[in-house]
C-alpha cells in the first residue's frame, strides 16, 4: 500500500515528542496490569496442584466459568489457602502478588499475618492497605488493579462502535452526496442535538440488567457523531482527487474506490478523534458509574469506587487514588491524540520548521 | 439569502420533529411510568388498581406512545408544553424556576472563562515555545483532562470536610442556608459562597480548553503570508499579534461562542447533582427518574432549539464576517 511510508515517517516524527511516547508507555503499562490483574491482585491462586492436577483458578476472575468445577464440589467457597492445605496437604500454589479481592472483604486468618480487613472510616491506607478499603471492606488497591480492564475495554470498544458507525456514515454521506448525504447529514444532526448523557441514562433505564458490555455499546452508538463528520469532509475533499478519477477511469467500483483508495488516505486525521474519543468515553463511563447508572456492582469500575465516596466524604482515599487513575488514564489518551495529530497533520509539520 | 435562511430553518423543524419523537418514544419505553415511579416510593399512599386507572386515563397513559406523541405535539403546537405529572406545575414555571439558579452559575463561569482564556491563549501564542509557555500549556492540558466529577469530589472534601470551623469553609452542597426573610445582604453572600466550588467546577475544563483554541487559532493565523508583510513593514510583535493576528481569529471565536448557548443555559447534570443546585440540569435528571414525560419533553425541547439555533447562528455569523465564505 502506498500510504506505507506515510506511516513509517509520522512514528519517526510521533517518538520525537517526550510527552507522547511517555503517554504511549502509560496506556502500554494499563495494558500490561489488566492482563495480570488476577495475578497481581487477587484470593485465588495463580496455579495450583490439587488431587494430583494443575489447575489455574484465577482465570476465574475473567470470566466465572472459568472456575474449576472441582473447586465448587470440594465446597471451598471462594477461600482457597486454608481449604487446599487441609483438603490436600500434598497441594502447592503459586499466589497473586498481593492477597485480596476486588469483590469482597477479607475475613480474618484466611491469610497468615493478615488481619481482617477494616470498614468504613477505619479503612485508611496503611501498610497492609496501600489505598485503603471501602465501607464493605474491600481492598481499594485490588479493585483498581482489576477496574483496569473495564477503563481500558470501555474505550477500545465504544470507539471501536463509534469508529465503524462514524466511519460509514460520514463515508456513505461523502462519497455518493446527493439524497444519502441529506439522509446521513440530518441523523447525524438528529443524534448531535439530543443530549447524550440524557440519551444514555434513558437506553440505561430501558435495559433492564444493563452490563459493562451495555455501557460500552450505548457510548459506541451514541458517540460517532463527530467522526462521521470529519470523515463526510473528508471523503467530500478526497473523490476528486486525480487518482480516484482514475481508479474509477480503470473500473474500479465505489466500494473498491471507497475502501482502497480513499479511506487509507483519510485515515490519519480519523484516528485523532478516534483517540480523542477514546478519553472521553472513559470520562463518561466513569461519569455514569459515579452516578450510579453504570454497571451493577460486581464489575469494579474506578467510577463506581468514587460513588462510594459520595456518601461518605471523610473517605478521601475512595476519591483521591481512582480520580488519580482515571485522570492520567484520559490524560494519558489525550497526549496520544496531540502527538498522533502533530505527527500526521502536513499544515502542522511545516509550522515547525 | 432568505432562501437558505428558509431552508435551514424547514430542516430545522424536521430534525426537531424527529428529535422529539426519538425521545418520546425512548422515555416511554423506560420501565415503569410517574405514577408508578412516585407511589412505589411510599407505602401509605397506595392506591386501588381502579384509582390507579383512574389516574393513567386522567394523565394519558392509558394511551400507546404514537399517540400520546401526537397528543403532546398538537398541545406544542397551540404553545402548551404541558403539566409536570409529578409536580403538579406546568412545565414552563418549572424551567422558568430553574432557569435563574443554572444561569447564575453557568453565567458567572462564562465570563470567567472568557476574561480568562483571551489573555491566557494570547500570552500563550506570544512566548510560545518558551519554558514558561509549554508550563502553563501542559497545566491547562492537564486541567483540560481532570474529570469534574473528581474535581468537585476533591473540592468538597478539601473545602468543607478538612476546612470545618475554618474561615474558608464553603458550604457542601445547596444554593442558600438562610430563609428568604434574611437580610439581604447576608443573603448575597450566602448565595454566593455556595456558588463558588460549582463556578470553579464548571469553569476549569471549558477554559482549559478555549484557551488551547485560541492558542491553536493563533498558530494558523500567524502563519499566514500578511502576518509575515505586517512584519516586513516593521510591525512590532505585539501589534502584529493584536492588530493583525488576533483580529482574525474572532471568526472561529464567535463560532465556538455560538455553539455554547446550549450549555449556558442547559447547565451542567453532573455539577448540580453533586452540589444539589436546583437548576435545569438537575431538572432534567430527576424528571427521567421520576419518568416524568411532559417535563422530559419541554427540557428536550428547549435543549434542541437552542443547538439548532446555536448552529444556525455560528453559520450565519461565519458568512458574515468572511465574505471568502458563501452560505451556499
Amino acid at each position: 500500500m502506498a500510504a506505507h511510508g506515510f506511516w513509517i515517517e509520522a512514528w519517526r516524527r510521533y517518538r520525537r515528542r517526550p510527552l507522547a511516547m511517555a503517554a504511549l508507555g502509560f496506556v502500554g503499562f494499563l495494558m500490561a496490569v489488566a492482563t495480570f490483574a488476577p495475578a497481581i491482585a487477587g484470593t485465588k491462586p495463580v496455579l495450583c496442584r490439587y488431587k494430583g492436577r494443575i489447575y489455574a483458578p484465577c482465570l476465574a476472575y475473567f470470566d466465572r466459568r472459568f472456575e474449576p468445577a472441582i473447586f465448587a464440589k470440594d465446597k471451598f467457597r471462594g477461600t482457597y489457602p486454608k481449604n487446599l492445605a487441609e483438603k490436600d496437604p500434598e497441594s502447592w500454589a503459586i499466589w497473586p502478588l498481593f492477597f485480596q479481592d476486588p469483590y469482597r472483604a477479607v475475613r480474618a486468618d484466611e491469610w497468615p499475618g493478615r488481619p481482617e480487613n477494616p470498614s468504613m472510616d477505619k479503612g485508611v491506607p496503611s501498610r497492609m492497605h496501600p489505598f485503603g478499603t471501602d465501607q464493605a471492606g474491600v481492598d481499594v488497591l485490588a479493585k483498581m488493579v482489576h477496574g483496569t480492564t473495564v477503563a481500558l475495554l470501555v474505550g477500545f470498544v465504544s470507539m471501536g462502535i463509534a469508529g465503524t458507525i462514524g466511519i460509514l456514515v460520514g463515508a456513505l454521506g461523502g462519497y455518493f452526496g446527493g439524497w444519502i448525504d441529506a439522509v446521513t447529514s440530518r441523523v447525524t444532526e438528529i443524534v448531535m442535538c439530543i443530549p447524550t448523557l440524557v440519551l444514555i441514562l434513558a437506553i440505561v433505564a430501558i435495559i433492564e440488567k444493563p452490563t459493562i458490555w451495555h455501557t460500552m455499546a450505548i457510548i459506541g452508538f451514541t458517540g460517532w457523531t463527530g467522526i462521521a463528520r470529519l470523515t463526510r469532509g473528508e471523503f467530500l475533499r478526497l473523490k476528486g482527487a486525480e487518482y480516484v478519477t482514475a481508479a474509477r477511469a480503470a473500473g474500479a467500483g465505489p466500494l473498491r474506490i471507497m475502501l482502497r483508495h480513499i479511506l487509507p488516505n483519510a485515515l490519519a486525521p480519523i484516528l485523532v478523534p478516534i483517540t480523542f474519543g477514546i478519553a472521553a468515553a472513559i470520562l463518561v463511563e466513569s461519569g455514569l458509574s459515579f452516578l450510579g447508572f453504570g454497571a451493577p456492582p460486581p464489575s469494579a469500575s474506578w467510577g463506581s469506587i468514587l460513588n462510594g465516596a459520595r456518601s461518605n466524604l471523610a473517605m478521601w482515599w475512595l476519591v483521591v487514588f481512582p480520580g488519580v487513575a482515571i485522570f492520567l488514564t484520559v490524560l494519558a489518551y489525550n497526549l496520544v491524540g496531540e502527538g498522533l495529530q502533530e505527527a500526521t497533520d502536513p499544515r502542522l509539520r511545516e509550522a515547525r520548521k | 439569502m432568505v432562501t437558505y435562511l428558509v431552508r435551514r430553518l424547514m430542516l430545522g423543524c424536521v430534525t426537531l420533529v424527529a428529535i422529539t419523537i426519538v425521545v418520546y418514544a425512548l422515555a416511554r419505553a423506560m420501565p415503569g411510568n410517574p405514577l408508578t415511579a412516585q407511589l412505589g416510593e411510599d407505602p401509605s399512599r397506595k392506591v386501588s388498581a381502579a384509582d390507579y386507572e383512574r389516574m393513567q386515563r386522567a394523565y394519558g397513559l392509558d394511551k400507546s406512545w404514537p399517540e400520546g406523541y401526537l397528543q403532546w405535539a398538537g398541545n406544542l403546537l397551540r404553545g402548551d408544553l404541558g403539566r409536570s405529572i409529578t409536580r403538579k406545575q406546568p412545565v414552563t414555571t418549572l424551567i422558568g424556576e430553574r432557569l435563574g439558579p443554572t444561569l447564575l452559575v453557568s453565567g458567572t463561569a462564562f465570563l470567567l472563562i472568557w476574561t480568562l482564556a483571551i489573555p491566557l491563549g494570547l500570552y500563550a501564542s506570544a512566548r510560545s515555545g518558551t519554558a514558561d509557555e509549554r508550563g502553563v500549556s501542559l497545566v491547562l492540558y492537564a486541567l483540560y483532562s481532570f474529570p469534574t466529577f473528581v474535581a468537585a469530589l476533591f473540592l468538597q472534601i478539601m473545602f468543607s470536610v478538612w476546612s470545618k470551623g475554618a474561615a474558608w469553609e464553603l458550604p457542601l452542597f445547596g444554593m442558600a442556608d438562610l430563609p428568604p426573610d434574611a437580610p439581604l445582604g447576608s443573603r448575597i453572600i450566602d448565595v454566593a459562597r455556595h456558588m463558588i466550588l460549582p463556578v470553579v467546577c464548571q469553569t476549569y475544563v471549558s477554559l482549559a480548553y478555549d484557551t488551547r483554541f485560541i492558542r491553536a487559532t493563533m498558530a494558523e493565523a500567524v502563519r499566514q503570508d500578511y502576518i509575515r508583510t505586517a512584519r516586513a513593514k516593521g510591525a512590532g510583535p505585539w501589534r502584529v499579534l493584536f492588530r493583525h493576528a488576533f483580529r482574525n481569529t474572532l471568526i472561529p471565536l464567535v463560532t465556538l461562542l455560538g455553539l455554547s448557548l446550549p450549555s449556558l443555559v442547559g447547565g451542567s447534570i453532573i455539577i448540580e447533582q453533586i452540589f444539589t443546585w436546583p437548576g435545569m440540569g438537575r431538572l432534567f435528571f430527576e424528571s427521567i427518574r421520576e419518568r416524568d414525560y411532559p417535563t422530559i419533553m419541554g427540557l428536550t425541547l428547549m435543549f434542541s432549539v437552542l443547538t439548532l439555533l446555536g448552529q444556525l447562528l455560528a453559520d450565519l455569523l461565519y458568512c458574515a464576517v468572511d465574505p471568502r465564505v458563501s452560505v451556499e
